[in-house]
């Protein structure tokens, strides 16, 4: 508790004594009259000179409490917000109490004693003393909140901004972090001189303190939308630590939020809400600068068929527009830009980017009141090897407009080198068509170079280093040494794709030359025994088609019935769990949950294993075939398949299209690359920056802003450019508000105070800094016990 | 209707004269009385009969029969004499007023002049006794028109002072009285019940015919004091000092169990009570006597 003005409290102290002097010098002196009946009030004499004294004694005592009371209201007390309600329970407690021990004693002291009124009072003053004594305990015992009780004293505050990109959501022509950034300059001003002031954003960096006031001013005015995902959690999280910091008494905390639920999700959380319970005296204020319902489009992420094509190969691009709020009808555009050896540029101090396209594409969308529609675009030009860039935008006005375009890059490259090795006893020929159409090879466009070995050449190849990929065709046998040579290539970068057969069969378990070391070690699991189902019933049942090899497939998922490719049998496998690098995943599994195809990471390379072959024809004289993959019209292996070979052939492909924050590594050949590139980020005021080869490899971290990033290099004279796309993640831009429950769960019920306007603020700070005022309280129980003084002194002296 | 007025005890203390009160008192009364349900009754009182053969025809009463069309005769002799004794408690407490109007003793005194006035007019012989601790003055009863005049002065001259001793005061005007009589007792009675009883009782058994007036002044039977006082018996001069509210709700139940008591004593004995106030108007009092002497007549 703390008191505006305590010396008043003395001063009322000594004024209490006024009514008691006066009640002893001025004893009301009764009117004397004559009454001749006095015999007949003799008799109740007694009983009445103890009540009147009674009355006297009340009086007196209303009369003190009021001389208290006023001295009290002046002494300005106040308490925190989180005791005033034990301190009302006590003050209303202690009040009643008072009033109940009056009228139990007046029942008393009556001549007709009502012994149960009397019994019922008794009880009820007894429940009072209970009550009031818990509530004092409550009291005593409560963590206490210290007030400055001067709302002018110095604090040390930290001011969270949102900066995300949801902050740019226009509403009544001003972006949210726009708002929240003129409420944040507001808060700063209002904070008395000599604060503390730490003025955080979600950009992941740590929290500081302002030199002063204007300063944080200053930074708050600076402050822009920053893409790094930190969340708000983290961010108080990190701003808590430089709180502690200060040495100063009051520490308040204010957040400013559109309050989307994304804002306030993250690991964090938990963290926060202990954080915050051990700290109770900091005060903690929410301000939403959000749109309770906001209306937005919004692009999906965009899904390639291939990130690396043929020089005349096509490229599908298809996403999910999505609307948030009414119907409407948008014009989605896709463009590619034409390789351009002139830019980017930087002119001027000004970056110029190519602005050259292929034909834009558009199509028009319908969608529904919060509702999605598919967009899908095919592309197919015929192109020179390079690197290739490409967006998708919805055309037109937007609340949020920075989730109306999406980037994307893919590639052209020579053509790849790859070696399939087979059995005598299995036909090559799915993968000759797969991999080198003879359409294609007689017109030169094949992007294959494919070369086949049975395998008893294969065992004798001593070196694989020249292959972008090899394929084995449910191999024989395979001998340690090759297994181990296998690996090495591996570990360089190479492509591996296994099919496991029927030749890995030993006897009804798989053959030991699959179980030794290398081997385990390859294929990233160990084989254990073979599942049969003759039924036909168990198929491949893709759940989640994300991963890179499902490419293909994206955007057709619906029209693939893999049920119509039965499995008969597949080689069961146990998988390394315990690698010291990546563990093998499974990506694909059968209907009966067991892996269908697994992948391994081993250095810079990939394994892709598959427990059954994909060389059944159909019909196998003297044996039953393993699975129908290749029945009928196989498109959906042709899918799998395609998609396998493009992931172990392009085992940097994934680096071309990244979301914000995350580094991209691509391989450079220095035999058709510079060793050193320029970096152009999509910020148009940002400079270019030198990026390195560092193990073959070029390695890209401070991808900041979704677009793309640009390289560009000499290499024997001649401009290569290469690059690669960022894109935000889906929810950085979700607007979904936080339910008042989820947002309890991460700060605590109760402990902290939500405001939308300033003068809310105002009002609270008071109630922080000086805690929950009493004068209103105390002013009125003056004011009853004045009414109630009245009454009785006019009774008493009529 | 407007000589009523002076049936109201506020009205008749403007009038000084003891001898003009009576006549006023009086003179309103029957003016009342009239108009009132008791108007038979007043016509026999009035000294109106049914004229009989060998009725004096001077003696019809011309203005009854123009309003009646029935012969009366005026009679000026009562048929039976009664005589009365006016007995006047001189106790300092009946000197009580709270509204500073008419004390209970005035009051008393307005009383029994009215009676005597009425008794003298209807040629009753009147006596006064006044007592407090014993008898202190006495005026034997007679019926001439000069007995008003001495029992006026005297009563005019009464000043209330002393103890009230009832039972012995009682027993003198007892002794006093030589032949039956109508004894009309005027007192506040703040004295012990027993020797009240006592004495009344004593009384009856002599033959007479008691009508007690219990005379309370307005303020003993309402009680209507609010605050803290300091109340002073003028007979004991022992004081009190008294929150009237916490006092008010046991006095009225005490002043009335009182009345009450003494009402059933009285009634048990033969004796009249007419439980009087000083708010009261007079003619209260005076029926109270009419019924007694139609009663006796």
């Amino acid at each position: 508790m703390t008191w505006l003005n305590v010396g008043m409290l003395g001063i009322g102290g000594a004024l209490i004594s006024v009514p008691v002097i006066l009640h002893f010098l001025f004893q009301p002196k009764p009117v004397s009259v004559d009454f001749p009946a006095l015999r007949f009030l003799k008799q109740k004499q007694q009983t009445t000179r103890s009540r009147m004294q009674l009355k006297h004694i009340a009086l007196l005592l209303i009369r003190c409490l009021l001389i208290a009371l006023a001295a009290l209201a002046l002494a300005g007390p106040s308490v925190a917000s989180n005791e005033f309600g034990n301190w009302l329970t006590l003050g209303g407690v202690g009040f009643s109490g008072l009033v109940v021990a009056l009228v139990a004693a007046a029942a008393f002291f009556k001549d007709n004693k009502n012994w149960l009124l009397i019994g019922v009072l008794g009880a009820f003053l007894l429940g009072h003393l209970v009550f009031g004594g818990v509530a004092a305990s409550r009291l005593i015992n409560s963590e206490t909140t210290s007030l400055i009780g001067d709302t002018q004293a110095p604090i040390a505050a930290l001011v969270v901004v949102d900066t995300s990109p949801r902050m740019e959501l226009e509403f009544e022509n001003e972006s949210r972090l726009s708002k929240a950034k003129a409420f944040g300059q507001w808060l700063v001003s209002q904070f008395p001189g000599d604060s503390q002031v730490c003025v955080a954003a979600t950009d992941g960096d740590q929290p500081f303190f302002s030199v002063d006031t204007g300063a944080a001013d200053r930074r708050m005015t600076k402050l822009e939308t920053n893409f790094s995902g930190a969340k708000i959690p983290e961010t108080i999280l990190a701003g808590l630590e430089t709180l502690e910091e200060s040495a100063l008494d009051r520490k308040e905390i204010y957040v400013l939020s559109d309050l989307t639920a994304e804002a306030w999700s993250g690991e964090g959380t938990k963290k926060l809400l202990r954080k915050l319970k051990q700290q109770p005296d900091t005060s903690l204020f929410v301000v939403d600068v959000g749109v309770e319902n906001p209306s937005d489009f919004a692009l999906g992420p965009l899904n390639l068929s291939a990130v690396e094509i043929g020089k005349d190969g096509r490229v599908s691009v298809s996403t999910v527009v999505s609307r948030i709020g009414d119907a409407a009808q948008r014009t989605i555009k896709m463009q590619v830009e034409k390789i351009d050896a002139s830019r980017p540029v930087v002119r001027d101090g000004k970056t110029l980017f190519p602005e050259s396209y292929f034909p834009v594409q558009s199509i028009s969308a319908d969608i529904r009141q919060n509702g999605t529609a598919p967009a899908k675009f095919t592309f197919s030009q015929p192109l020179d090897v390079g690197t290739y860039h490409g967006s998708v935008e919805i055309e037109g006005q937007d609340g949020l407009a920075i989730n109306d375009e999406r980037f994307f890059t893919f590639r052209v490259s020579k053509t790849r080198k790859t070696l399939v090795v087979h059995p005598e006893n299995v036909n090559p020929q799915v993968m000759r068509s797969l991999l080198a159409p003879q359409a294609d090879v007689e017109a030169g466009s094949a992007r294959f170079d494919l070369q086949v070995v049975d395998q008893i050449e294969f065992n004798q190849m001593e070196d694989f280093a020249g292959f972008d990929a090899v394929f084995l065709l449910d191999p024989d046998p395979i001998v340690d040494t090759q297994w181990q040579r296998l690996e090495t290539y591996v570990q360089g970068g190479g492509g591996l794709g296994l099919f496991l057969g029927r030749n890995a069969n030993d006897q009804g378990i798989a053959h030991a030359s699959f179980l030794s070391d290398s081997a385990v070690r390859v294929i990233g699991g160990r084989l254990d025994q073979q599942w049969f189902d003759e039924t036909g019933d168990l198929f491949l049942s893709p759940k989640e088609l994300s991963h890179p090899v499902f490419n293909p497939i994206q955007g057709s998922e619906t029209a693939v019935l893999w049920n119509r490719f039965g499995i008969f049998k597949h080689w069961g496998i146990e998988l390394n769990a315990d690698e010291a690098d990546l563990p093998t995943q499974t990506i694909l599994r059968y209907s009966n949950r067991e892996p269908a195809v697994v992948e391994r990471t081993i250095g810079d390379g990939r394994v892709l294993t598959m427990t059954t072959p994909v060389t059944e024809y159909g019909f196998a004289e003297g044996r039953q075939i393993w699975n129908r993959l290749l029945t009928g019209k196989p498109v959906p292996l042709f899918l799998l398949l395609t998609g396998m070979v493009s992931h172990l052939v392009q085992n940097d492909a994934e680096s071309l299209n990244v979301l914000v924050g995350q580094a991209s590594v691509l391989q450079n050949d220095f035999s058709e690359n510079p060793d050193s590139y320029q970096v152009f980020s999509p910020i148009e005021d940002k400079p270019p920056t030198t990026l390195n080869t560092v193990d073959g490899r070029v390695r890209y971290r401070f991808n900041e802003a979704p677009g793309h990033y640009r390289y560009r290099g000499l290499f024997n004279d001649e401009v290569v450019t290469r690059g690669f796309s960022s894109n935000l993640p889906p929810a950085a831009t979700q607007l979904a508000r936080v339910d008042a429950s989820d947002l309890d769960e991460v700060l605590g019920a109760d402990r902290y105070q939500l405001a939308t306007q300033q003068n809310q603020i105002t009002r609270q700070q008071g109630t922080v800094r000086r805690g929950q005022e009493l004068y209103p309280i105390i002013v009125m129980m003056m004011l009853l016990m004045l009414a109630v003084e009245y009454l009785m002194s006019n009774r008493f002296y009529s | 209707m407007s000589v009523e007025k002076y049936l109201k005890p506020s009205v008749i203390n403007q009038i000084k004269r003891l001898d003009l009160r009576a006549q006023f008192v009086i003179k309103g009364f029957l003016h009342g009385l009239h108009a009132s349900p008791f108007h038979g009754f007043s016509v026999e009182f009035s000294e109106h009969r049914k004229y009989t053969q060998g009725d004096d025809l001077k003696d019809i009463d011309w203005q009854v029969f123009a309003k009646t069309d029935k012969y009366y005769v005026k009679k000026f002799e009562s048929e039976t004499n009664i005589t009365g004794f006016l007995a006047m408690d001189l106790s300092r407490s009946m000197g009580y007023t709270y509204q500073q109007e008419l004390t209970k003793f005035d009051y008393a005194i307005c009383l029994a002049a009215s009676l005597a006035y009425l008794m003298i007019s209807q040629q009753d012989p009147v006596g006064l006794v006044t007592f407090n601790d014993r008898v202190r003055q006495s005026l034997a009863p007679k019926s001439k028109r000069t007995q008003l005049s001495n029992l006026l002065s005297l009563l005019s001259n009464l000043e209330p002072e002393g103890k009230t001793d009832f039972k012995h005061s009682m027993g003198q005007m007892a002794s006093m009285l030589k032949t039956r009589s109508l004894v009309m007792i005027f007192s506040d009675f703040l004295v012990d019940e027993k020797d009240t009883l006592d004495a009344l009782i004593r009384l009856r058994h002599s033959g007479h015919d008691v009508i007690l007036f219990h005379v309370l002044d307005e303020a003993e039977v309402n009680f209507p004091f609010n605050g803290v006082y300091k109340m002073r018996d003028p007979e004991t001069d022992e004081e009190i000092k008294v929150d009237a509210d916490g006092f008010r709700k046991s006095y009225l139940e005490q002043i009335n169990k009182f009345r009450d008591d003494l009402a059933a004593n009285c009634r048990s004995s033969g004796v009249d009570y007419v439980p009087i106030d000083t708010s009261m108007q007079f003619d209260t009092a005076l029926i109270e006597y009419l019924h007694s002497r139609r009663a006796r007549g």
